[in-house]
């Protein structure tokens, strides 16, 4: 990718002390940063195959380092992620130069977001994709005794790796409520139904950005992202809020709120 | 609940909110107003405070029914404290329902301290609404008793 070596190189020309990215590696993407210009990373930094979620990365050089400006790629659900982290005080997109990135049609189809390109877009082309509720609807038109059955089947081959949570770019706390012996009770596999997987949904209502990340990571290949994706419909539905949509509204599961907004409740 | 042996019957729990539910409820117990002894409740300062962890948790643990009842809108001690709750709910309530857990099984209501009658009538309803759904399918086959 040309395009990317030649606005690395730019950026850390302009201003930018260092650019975070992906580099191929052997035929492996792994992250790097790049603080030079004349770093030989350039030339095999790549956007990957596989998506990264940089965002711990970004989250945790912040802090280290709250001065700098550091650029980095963005894809859609990148960019929202950002932004929904921004708002929970873990990123300050002041410092952060974002390069946006457009999924390819067949990217966006597989994938199945509802927005697959960030606000500005430096490479590619912006795609319109529909939102991909098939598997939702499909459940709701079960009876619930039929729907906690399919649930449970599939959370049945849960291994409990935690691979969903610590791939999640929303995910963030230091105490999670997954670890705790009261409402997880440790050493039971595969976790209780619904508890394990009915707090990491409680949790992701309004934050959860669509990256799909969970699903893709999950190695007992359990339709979490419908779950998920549930609850953005949820919180769109009852609280008017789509995670990561706006760069300073924030959810309304963050603070008290106001009478008009409990307007919903029947 | 004619018929029906003690353990066959459902259990609620009632998170019921210091200053007006749980004063509600003892208005109806001074006032010796009937409704069933099904319901456990658990006092709380604010409907606020309960994260729906403690909801899951009391399905988890075997409760067929969950009632959560606090001052009402405007009301509120803590003055936005029931705000969150409502906010909460509706996530909390769609997300069992997408689980396959009844929606019935959950509920809000705003109760005052001075509506004792209010409170019984509450119970006497969500009790015969979670008795017609039965026994909770989330209920643990061990912890039946």
């Amino acid at each position: 990718m040309s395009g990317l070596e030649q606005i690395i190189r730019e950026k850390l020309a302009n201003g930018s002390d260092a650019f975070l990215c992906l580099k191929n590696q052997a035929g492996v993407s792994v992250p790097v940063l790049i603080t030079s210009p004349d770093s030989e990373d350039i030339e095999v930094a790549e956007l990957g195959e596989v998506r990264y979620p940089l965002g711990k990365i970004l989250i945790a050089l912040q802090k280290e380092h709250p001065d700098t400006r550091l650029a980095v790629v963005v894809r859609g659900c990148d960019e929202r992620a950002f932004i929904e982290l921004s708002k929970l005080e873990q990123l300050d997109l002041d410092k952060l130069v974002m390069i946006g990135v457009a999924c390819t049609p067949e990217e966006a189809e597989a994938c199945g977001c509802a927005k697959p390109y960030p606000e500005d877009v430096t490479l590619g082309e912006k795609v319109e994709n529909p939102r991909g509720l098939e598997t939702i609807e499909r459940l709701e038109s079960m009876s619930d005794s039929e729907r906690m059955q399919w649930w449970k089947e599939e959370f049945s081959r849960c291994i409990k790796c935690y691979g969903c949570r610590n791939i999640c770019p929303m995910c963030f706390c230091k105490d999670c409520s997954l670890e705790n012996p009261h409402l997880v009770e440790p050493g039971v596999i595969p976790p209780e139904f619904p508890s394990f997987h009915i707090i990491r949904a409680l949790d992701m209502a309004g934050r959860c950005i669509d990256c799909g990340l969970c699903e893709e990571s999950c190695p007992a290949e359990i339709p979490l992202r419908s779950l998920y994706r549930k609850m953005q419909e949820i919180m769109a539905d009852k609280l008017d809020y789509r995670a990561g949509e706006s760069r300073d509204e924030k959810s309304p599961l963050s603070f008290l709120g106001e009478e008009a907004e409990i307007k919903n409740l029947e | 609940m004619e018929g029906m042996s003690v353990s066959e019957e459902v259990r609620i729990l009632a998170f019921l909110c210091n200053w007006c539910s749980y004063a509600g409820a003892d208005l109806a117990g001074v006032s010796r107003l009937q409704y069933p002894a099904n319901v456990l409740d658990v006092r709380v300062m604010c409907t606020g405070t309960i994260s729906t962890y403690f909801v899951v948790k009391a399905f988890q643990e075997g409760m067929d029914g969950v009632l959560i009842a606090g001052c009402h809108i405007g009301d509120c001690h803590y003055l936005k404290g029931n705000y969150m709750t409502a906010k909460r709910f509706q996530v909390l309530r769609d997300a069992l329902k997408f689980l396959g857990l009844e929606e019935g099984r959950l509920r809000l209501e705003w109760v005052s301290a001075a509506e004792g009658e209010k409170y019984a009538e509450v119970i006497r309803s969500f009790s015969d609404e979670v008795q017609a759904l039965g026994p909770s399918p989330l209920r643990k086959k061990d912890k039946t008793a």
